[in-house]
């Protein structure tokens, strides 16, 4: 028999997405893989992250890991978008292997969102 | 907020006081036994036997006690198959029933039987017309409930049964969502055999009952040995407390039976008339032909598991036959033609005793609000 299967840092992040909405004039990347879709959306100022928002279709998990995405990663470097590793990620909230697949699709937004900022700053 | 009594009832606060009761080392004994606590705890068990029978209108010689109705159902399909296949191997269910039947024919097709799965109709009512065409020489069984435990679309067992018993066809029905809610006459139905449990009606979990007609020419083989209890069928101490539950509490839905109908009836309306505005919903079922304790409900453009931890405090069932890291659809909605986005994002809400029009009110109010919240959550056009 298994226990609850969210942890209480995915709860918390599911039932507070603070950072939900599209960001009108922001940098966006969308990805549709895997049954989920998820979309970022970000502001620069300078080589900051200064806003970060997200719209996401799946399960709690995904939800919660795109919360706390955006709330680790608000104010800092844009490095940081390239840098996110979904596993690591997974492992610090307490989502289960089996959901892998799905939150490496938020990785990928991450890593894809970093590179079309980073090519639009050095426009 | 408990909305999930399609899956286990709350055990009556009276059936508890008769169980307790008997566990008192002055009431205690081995039904089997001869001394005088045998012979007290027999009679007990008569008396239950009484009660339940009468409840489902069965003579209480015609019922074996089990431990619930997954053991029935597995003691009435495995029994009715190994003692009936040198006349056949064809075995005949729906993909709509519960997994203790559906489960069970698998094991059985893959040794050696052949089992055909008829659908049912968009509504989830079986059609009689799909029965008879599927019925062939060497039919030996038919399996079909009486109400879906995920629906509480209502099948027509008399029809059914009638069908069989012209071509000298065995009919098992799992009655573990009917019994003491809706009227039964087991005795005067053309169906053989029927599988029942108590925790899903006010009883104890761990207690079901298997009713072997009469008149049948079935002679069930036992699924375990060990005991000549209940001629030797079903062996095993009989566990007389959580019998006398059973017989409690099927004496409480006896008397219970039309007036919580109709309550649950209102509450059900209820619970539709505040939903069923919501874009995109689907009712899984057809209210027309259905147990008033239950609505299953699908909607568009909403993922199912967070449509489930969103609606918390409702304790509810999702449309999911496992968990949260295994999200196979429905089988019996996919076989009722939803998508499986659509089976998905089901949600089954069970009424009971202590629902009250409070409690619907607040599960609407949260339902609106969960659909809402996460459709404003997904990208455009996302799933």
């Amino acid at each position: 028999m298994s226990g609850d299967p969210y942890s209480a840092d995915v709860r918390a992040l599911f039932g507070d997405p603070a950072h939900v909405g599209a960001l009108s004039g922001s940098v966006s990347e969308r990805r549709d893989d895997q049954g989920v879709t998820v979309q970022l959306f970000a502001d620069l100022d300078g080589d900051r992250l200064a806003k970060l928002q997200f719209l996401a279709w799946g399960c709690p998990h995904l939800i919660a890991a795109c919360e706390g995405f955006c709330r680790a990663n608000e104010g800092a470097p844009l490095t940081s978008l390239r840098a996110f590793k979904a596993a690591d990620f997974m492992q610090t909230l307490g989502i289960p292997i089996q959901k892998t697949a799905r939150i490496i699709v938020l990785e990928d937004v991450a890593k894809a969102l970093g590179a079309k900022l980073a090519a639009a700053s050095t426009d | 907020m408990y909305l999930d009594f399609a899956a286990t009832t709350p055990t009556d606060e009276h059936v508890i006081d008769v169980m307790t009761a008997l566990m008192r080392v002055d009431e205690f004994g081995n039904a089997s036994a001869v001394h005088a606590a045998g012979i007290r705890n027999r009679r007990h068990i008569d008396t239950a036997a009484e009660q339940l029978g009468t409840l489902v209108g069965a003579p209480a010689d015609t019922l074996v006690w089990t431990s619930g109705a997954t053991e029935s159902n597995n003691l009435a399909i495995q029994g009715v198959a190994q003692q009936r296949a040198h006349r056949g191997k064809h075995l005949i269910s729906m993909a709509t029933e519960h997994k203790a039947v559906t489960d069970t024919f698998r094991a059985l097709d893959k040794s050696g039987f052949e089992v055909t799965w008829l659908p049912p109709a968009e509504n989830g009512v079986l059609e009689l017309e799909v029965l008879a065409a599927a019925l062939r020489d060497e039919t030996q069984l038919v399996s079909v409930m009486h109400v879906n435990n995920e629906t509480g679309v209502i099948q027509d067992i008399e029809a059914i049964g009638a069908l069989c018993r012209e071509r000298g066809i065995a009919f098992h029905c799992d009655i573990a969502q009917s019994a003491g809610k809706l009227p039964l006459n087991l005795a005067s139905l053309p169906i053989d055999l029927a599988s029942m449990t108590a925790h899903k009606m006010y009883g104890p979990v761990g207690i079901g009952a298997l009713y072997v007609a009469k008149n049948a020419q079935i002679h069930l083989q036992p699924l375990m040995h060990g005991g000549r209890q209940q001629g030797g069928l079903r062996p095993g101490t009989l566990p007389t407390p959580l019998i006398a539950g059973f017989g409690a509490a099927a004496d409480i839905a006896a008397a219970r039976m039309a007036s919580d109908h109709a309550t649950l009836s209102a509450l059900r309306d209820r619970l539709w008339a505040g939903i069923q505005t919501v874009a995109g919903i689907r009712l899984n079922g057809d209210l027309a032909v259905s147990y008033p304790g239950l609505l299953n409900v699908s909607v568009a453009d909403v993922e199912g598991e967070s449509l489930l931890l969103a609606l918390e405090p409702l304790l509810v069932a999702t449309g999911s036959a496992c968990n949260a890291l295994n999200q196979e659809p429905s089988a019996v909605l996919r076989a009722m033609g939803r998508s499986d986005l659509e089976a998905q994002s089901a949600i089954r809400f069970s009424l009971g005793r202590t629902t009250t029009a409070a409690h619907i009110d607040v599960a609407v109010e949260r339902y609106c609000h969960a659909v809402a919240w996460l459709r404003k959550m997904a990208p455009e056009a996302a799933a």
